[in-house]
Formats: C-alpha cells, structure tokens, sequence
C-alpha cells in the first residue's frame, strides 16, 4: 500500500513538538478546508492533513506510527509493507471518531489503524447513519428541462470487525424539468450506512445552476447579448438566437439601437412563474471595410449629420 | 460503482417539507440545547419563532447545519465565529459568481 508520511504531509519535521503539530496542522487546515478553498485538490488535501494530524495529535498513537515507520519495509516504487504480524495497540476513545471523521481516512490508516474501532462497534448503540448533503451543478438547459446527472459522494462503513472504511459511490439521478437553484432532492437511505444495524441516513441534494456560456441568469429571466449589424439596427430583420435547448426567430424593430432590450416572454426559466429571454441588442461594426463601404458611409455621414452622439460630453 | 436509481426515489423537496427540533436532533447525532444554541447565534433559523420543542426547519436549514458541524469539526471554530463563517462564505460565493459574470461581459465589451 502507498505509504503516508504524515510528517511531510503537515510540513513539521520528524521531533517537533505538539504545539507545533497543532499550530501547523490549524495552518493549514484553514487554507485547505473544501468549504473555504474551491480549488482543485483542497479537499483530498484537507483530508491528508485531518489523517495526518488524527495520528500524530496522540502521544500513544504518534509512537506507534513512528515505530512502523522506523520497522516496515519500503519498496522503490514507494510501496510499503509493515513488518510481520505489527497490529496496533493504541486506545483509540469512541468519541474520536464519529462517522463523519471516518469519512476522510485513507486505505493506509484504515487497514493499520482502522481495527483500533472495534471498540467503537461494540460500544456504539444501534444509530441511524448520517445524511449526507451534497450541491450539484446543473446547467441552464437542465434546469429547464430536466436531465440525468451523477452525484459522486464518499461514504464511510463500519465492517463486522470493527474497521472504518470509505467508499466511493456514484449515483445516476434523474432531475425533473423546472428545478431551479437553492432547490432540495433527497434520496432516501442513500446516506451514510447505519451503526450497529440502524437505518441509514438520507442524501440531500441541493441545486446550483452552472454558469452559462451565453446567458446570464436574472432571477427567472435569461439575458443574452445579440450582435447585430449597423444594417440590421437601421433597417430592421429577423435574425435566429439561440434560447435553451432551441433557436428562436426574433424580429429587429426598425431603428434599432445598441442596448435595446427585446423580451421573449416565457423562454426564461420554468417555475411556478415562469421567466422570460430578454435579448440585448449591440450593434457591431465590421473592422475592415471596402473601398465601396467606406464611399456609401461618406454619404451616410452626410445624410444622417445631425446625429450627435457625444452632446452630452460637449461644453 | 454505479447504481441506477429509479425515479420514484428522489423526492423534490417543497416548501412544505419540514424537519422537527426532534428530527433535527436525531439526524446530526446532537443535542437540543445545541441546537437552541446555534438559533441562538443565528447560524440557523426555526420557520417560526415559537417556543423550542414546536421549532420546525427547512431542508436548506439542514444544509446549513450540515455545514456549521464541518466547520466546528474541521476547524475548532465557536459558534459566533460560525455564523460569521457562513454568512460571509455565502458572500464569497455570491462574489466569486459576480465576479466570473462580470469578466465574461468585459471581455465581451472590450473585444478579447
């Protein structure tokens, strides 16, 4: 199995201290938490340093740790065995590790130190397992219309000796159309496993809408930006925009104007009141024009020389 | 692994789900007057505020605690400095959100 140096993984060096175990472990502990760092990695690594700092906070169980260490056998490809037959001795109190700690311990700490919890499995009464609350990101058109998605969630188990394991689960959800942000699904018994026989807890899914490549999401309403051009503004035409799941014909009034707003009235997202597409205009100007188009808006400045834009920047 | 689940398992939580102090209790494995704590500190709020034992709470109410339980589990944090933690956490969120909209419409504007 891969070897943890939880030395390493706290950034402490292999005689330091207690305080300085729990100052590095708060460190980095408020820099990793998933609920404060969004980043890639940060909850794997948060998990590290909660395992890291489980073992080496305990006087007993860091001497343990360090004598496996100092013991076991390590392989070039950084594979490592313990030595034959070591079992750990270490008291591990029941309140330590509550179902949701167990959730964050690697294969390396459940299969050496995971059998310190069968004092946690005779003693713990018959409880209901965990919920477990997840978020999922749907995307605009899924909100609409509905769609299936896949909620991964880590899930920890306590086996008939007493050993804590995780476990990966995946779950194929089929979400309705009309589901918006902030909403809740809960998948009954799909939670954390119960203790000693009792039921298992529920999964709690809760709904977050995805950013949209094209549409900004106003309450229930959907902006889009349109580019049209300066013919199409002056003269008016139909020009197709997409909308979720389909593309719609939408008709340029006559003299058009860079950030008229057209309202496409129930094309928003659904819901007890349902939301409208609202399309904003922008005009947009070619960046090279011919000899021929430069000629024909040398008349057009002409014609059209009262315009003036920038009055309101003058004197 | 993967596991097929048919529809008629997922529920849609509507407004009118509602959990028990009781429940509440129940599911996070805590204490009442814990919970009367946290209302307390405004980490999370009753639908009504009438007397403790008639307290009833929402599914989002449940997220919520879910995630003061990780913070003060994870990161040793009391309970004032948890409603504080969630409140402003919703407001990064919020921000970082703001934020990716108003870059995207930028660079729709100034032609990236």
């Amino acid at each position: 199995m891969e070897f943890k140096d939880y030395y390493k993984i706290l950034g402490v060096a292999e005689d330091a201290t207690a305080d300085e175990i729990k100052k590095a472990y708060r460190k980095l502990a408020r820099k990793y938490h998933p609920d404060v760092n969004k980043e890639a990695g940060a909850e794997e690594k948060f998990k590290g340093l909660h395992e890291a700092f489980a073992v080496l906070k305990d006087p007993a169980r860091r001497a343990e740790y360090d004598q496996l260490k100092k013991l076991g056998a390590f392989e070039k490809g950084g594979s490592f065995h313990p030595p034959p037959g070591w079992r750990s001795t270490a008291r591990y109190d029941t309140d330590d590790f509550s179902q949701g700690d167990a959730q964050q311990f690697s294969d390396f700490f459940a299969s050496l130190f995971g059998r310190g919890n069968r004092a946690y499995q005779h003693r713990a009464p018959r409880m209901r397992g965990e919920d477990i609350h997840a978020r999922l990101g749907i995307t605009l058109e899924e909100a609409a219309h509905g769609g299936e998605k896949q909620v991964q969630f880590s899930v920890a188990e306590v086996d008939e000796s007493g050993r804590v394991k995780r476990r990966n689960k995946v779950l194929n959800i089929k979400i309705p159309p009309a589901m918006g942000p902030g909403q809740f699904m809960r998948l009954r018994g799909q939670g954390s496993p119960g203790i000693g026989g009792g039921e298992p807890g529920d999964l709690f899914v809760e709904i977050e809408l995805e950013a949209h490549p094209n549409f900004t999401v106003v309450g229930q309403d959907i902006l889009i930006t349109v580019p049209i051009t300066p013919w199409e503004a002056a003269l008016g035409a139909t020009v197709t925009v997409p909308s979720l799941g389909s593309r719609l014909n939408v008709k340029i009034p006559k003299g058009a104007t860079s950030g008229q707003k057209l309202r496409l009235t129930g094309k928003g997202l659904p819901g007890k009141i349902s939301g409208d597409q609202i399309v904003v205009l922008m005009v947009a100007m070619p960046k090279i024009h011919s000899a021929e188009a430069e000629a024909l808006y040398k008349k057009l400045a002409e014609a059209e020389g009262k315009f003036n834009p920038r009055s309101h920047l003058e004197g | 692994m993967v596991r097929k689940t048919g529809s008629d398992r997922i529920e849609i939580i509507n407004e009118e789900t509602i959990f028990t102090f009781q429940e509440i209790c129940e599911r996070f494995g805590v204490r009442g007057e814990f919970i009367v704590e946290l209302v307390d500190y405004g980490v999370i709020a009753p639908l009504k505020e009438n007397s403790a034992e008639e307290w009833v709470f929402d599914a989002a109410a449940l997220a919520r605690l879910s995630r003061a339980l990780r913070l003060q589990r994870d990161l040793e944090i009391n309970l004032p400095g948890i409603a504080i933690s969630l409140d402003l956490l919703d407001d990064v969120q919020r921000l970082r959100r703001q934020v990716s909209l108003l870059d995207r419409q930028l660079k729709q504007l100034l032609g990236d």
